[in-house]
């Protein structure tokens, strides 16, 4: 097929593709969101004085971090019924919120270490600690974005499948790369420039605080892929 | 006075009488020999089941299990007399005496053999399928996760398919209505039973459209005898001659002859019952206690009293806790298993070795400064982690695949492809990593270089996010089960959807994963040991 006819395929396949990236990012806010709450917990209770809290929140930490992603996903799609009834409402567990479930779950022990990592120092005297806080965060939340891709194998319609499907409604396995590397094209599109955006503020923000950037084995930069799924 | 020989006379009688009169009352003549001195045996068939029990143009039953009932007649010496039943009528046909045996489409089930007397082994099994168009690419279940299936309403696996499989099924009051759905796109397929399926398939309407998936929630079928027949000889000569079934392909003739697509059932029965031990005797063969061998029954109805070892244990922990796990008792399961468990670990260590070697390869070959390279390599590296290792995985696999398949005629290998695709996308943050800790290297020491010599200060330096890097790509490899490896959850989701334990296996494998991930972590932890204590290796830099 000529380069042309393959443009006007991808084209007319933008909007449905451009949708399936809406939930990426949609299933991935709502797993940064619950990950944070529940990691922040986490890091408050580590530095509790309280003993018994301490370990349970430092026990839970370790529990998150171990189990991976992909697992989790799996577990939830197939443990948690599709509906329950609370108080006489009949609620439905649709698949992307299992998604976000299982994704916050690795939030949460990535939110525990760093924040907890971050208080520590704000409480030794380091305001800046917590301001770096913010674009590890935001690293954190591209790649699961990323990883968000893997919730298409429990059916979610993400752009991942919505490519899968594209490539089956169209018959034609000839196409199958082109669609494939379109949806890392959105990918890269949305992380590429956002990763710049961040690593533009952490030098500011070291710069600003005049000291050298930390690496204590856990450095708030170069963080993309070191902390994936 | 009675006279001696009177007395004899009349005891004789006596005994004679009780001799007469006892062996009626112990037991009734074997049905095997009721059989033979009439000369016929009545056979309950159907008539509304195409392909299988169908009624011919002179009206009479034909197919499938009309051809075995009449073989299995001829194999007792008998003329086969064939009576049309229905499925709602069959089971009590039999006990009424209507019939002397059922050959008609009769699954074997637990609650069933409470009624009558199933033979074993089985003769034949249904499952649950798709009926997919022409153009469907479709091929395994795990691609139907999420998917639109049509179903008919009242099906009794229905529940179990969207339970075990994920689907998303769309339920029509009918069968032709569901089909219709399918033809007018608003579902992937039509689930149904398989061998419903393959009589749609033989006729002109549906031509082209296929039956892709490996049948799922099998059913194997049984013939059937009254319950008063449990220990009789006729039970016994009835599973002589479906033994001999299977082992002169009996069974995949008939099955042949009327059209019916092979089943995976019959394949595997016919290869099982032909299996010889090292004398060259059959595996399936009779036993002291008169049973075939555990591993040449059905095994989902065997129970705890019927075995012993490890398969008791597991059986006993089913029975009584109703703990299904299978992966103990099962040895097929068993070994499906650990099978998966020996590839996830051959992907784990694979891609961190592979991750390290890429990520140390090319953060060296970048601080050579080589003209056209180093700016290919850092453009490499930047999409290499900013693109999900998921779809790297599928544009290698099915895009590179198809082209070797085109040019060289060989696929590329599903769990390669993933490892190349792991080692590469982990690979490209160990180069940032290691590229960064040069960075702050050679802010304090202006001599210095990432090279051969300085590699081991470089890595000590970035080792805790290298750490993670692995560690996280270990946990990735899981990915491997989207591109068919049959690794641990390929193995647990599969095993789950045949048994119906899902939270017995999810929580196996959730527990397995955990160890292994634990396992990696003291692995790394126990190497950067070994290295920090080889001679000659820089202690920490100062931060």
């Amino acid at each position: 097929m000529d380069i042309r006819d393959l443009f006007d395929l991808l084209w007319t396949w933008t909007p449905y593709l451009a949708g399936g990236f809406a939930w990426n990012v949609a299933v991935s806010i709502a797993a940064m969101a619950m990950g944070t709450l529940l990691g922040a917990g986490l890091a408050y209770g580590r530095l509790s004085a309280q003993r018994g809290l301490a370990q349970s929140a430092r026990g839970l930490t370790t529990v998150s971090r171990n189990l991976p992603t992909f697992v989790c996903l799996f577990y939830l799609a197939f443990l948690v019924p599709n509906e329950f009834t609370l108080l006489g409402v009949t609620l439905r567990v649709l698949p992307w919120v299992k998604a976000s479930l299982a994704l916050s779950i690795a939030v949460t022990g990535y939110i525990s270490d760093t924040l907890g990592a971050a208080l520590a120092d704000h409480r030794r005297g380091r305001p800046e600690a917590m301001l770096l806080f913010l674009p590890s965060w935001m690293t954190y939340f591209l790649i699961i974005v990323m990883a968000s891709s893997t919730a298409s194998v429990i059916g979610v319609s993400e752009i991942v499948s919505r490519a899968n499907t594209v490539i089956g409604a169209t018959g034609r396995n000839d196409l199958m790369v082109w669609v494939y590397l379109y949806a890392m094209l959105w990918f890269l599109g949305f992380c590429w420039p956002l990763t710049r955006l961040m690593r533009a503020i952490q030098r500011r923000i070291r710069e600003r605080s005049l000291m050298r950037p930390p690496h204590r084995g856990r450095p708030a930069g170069g963080l993309l892929g070191a902390r994936q799924s | 006075m009675v006279e001696p020989k009177h007395l004899r006379a009349a005891l004789a009688g006596i005994v004679g009488l009780i001799g007469l009169a006892f062996p009626a009352a112990a037991a009734d003549p074997d049905p095997l020999g009721t059989i033979r001195q009439r000369g016929s045996i009545a056979i309950g068939v159907k008539a509304d089941y195409p392909l299988f029990g169908q009624l011919g143009a002179d009206g009479r039953p034909e197919g499938m299990e009309i051809d075995l009932a009449r073989d299995l007649a001829r194999r007792l010496g008998v003329e086969a007399r064939l009576v049309v039943v229905t499925s709602a009528n069959r089971l009590q046909r039999l006990e009424d005496g209507t019939v002397d045996l059922v050959i008609a489409t009769l699954g074997d089930t637990e609650q069933r053999r409470e009624i009558v007397t199933m033979i074993e082994p089985n003769y034949y099994a249904s499952g649950v399928n798709l009926m997919v168009p022409p153009d469907s690419r479709l091929h395994d279940w795990s691609e139907l996760r999420g998917q639109k299936v049509c179903a008919t309403q009242g099906a009794y696996f229905n529940r179990q398919l969207a339970e075990r499989y994920l689907v998303d099924l769309q339920l029509f009051g009918n069968n032709r209505d569901a089909r219709l759905a399918v033809r007018a796109g608003r579902c992937v397929g039509w689930a149904y039973d398989d061998t419903a399926i393959a009589s749609d398939l033989a006729t002109p309407e549906w031509a082209g459209w296929r039956m892709p998936l490996r049948s799922a929630l099998v059913t194997p079928w049984a013939l059937a005898l009254p319950r008063a027949a449990r220990d009789s000889q006729l039970r016994r000569a009835v599973e002589d001659v479906v033994a001999a079934w299977h082992r002169d392909g009996t069974l995949l003739r008939a099955e042949r002859r009327w059209n019916i697509p092979q089943s995976d059932f019959l394949r595997r029965t016919n290869a099982l019952w032909n299996e010889a031990d090292s004398q060259g005797e059959p595996v399936c063969r009779r036993g002291a206690n008169g049973r075939w061998p555990d591993d040449c029954r059905n095994r989902a109805l065997l129970s705890s009293t019927e075995v012993t070892g490890l398969m008791r244990i597991g059986l006993v922990l089913k029975e009584r806790y109703g703990i299904d796990l299978s992966v103990v008792y099962d040895s097929y399961d068993r070994s499906s298993f650990g099978m998966g468990l020996l590839r996830t670990l051959v992907l784990v260590l694979g891609s961190m070795l592979g991750a390290l070697a890429a990520g140390i390869g090319a953060a060296v070959a970048i601080e050579r400064r080589i003209p056209l390279l180093t700016p290919l390599l850092h453009g490499a590296v930047t999409v290499l982690r900013m693109t999900p290792p998921l779809l790297q995985i599928y544009v290698v696999f099915f895009g590179i695949g198809a082209w070797t398949v085109m040019r060289w005629g060989f696929a590329v290998d599903p769990m390669l492809a993933v490892l190349l695709c792991l080692s590469l996308y982990a690979g490209a943050a160990v180069a940032q990593a290691l590229l960064e800790a040069a960075q702050v290297l050679a802010a304090q020491l202006p001599d210095f270089r990432l090279g051969a010599a300085t590699l081991g200060r470089a890595l000590h330096a970035s080792r805790g996010p290298i750490n993670g890097i692995l560690v996280n790509i270990a946990k990735a490899t899981g990915m491997a089960s989207a591109v068919a490896v049959p690794e641990l959850i390929s193995s647990a989701t599969s095993i789950m959807a045949e048994r119906g334990n899902l939270a017995v296996m999810m929580n196996l494998l959730m527990a397995t994963w955990f160890v292994i991930i634990l396992g990696t972590v003291v692995l790394l932890n126990r190497a950067q040991l070994w290295l920090d204590r080889k001679p000659g290796r820089p202690r920490a830099v100062e931060a």
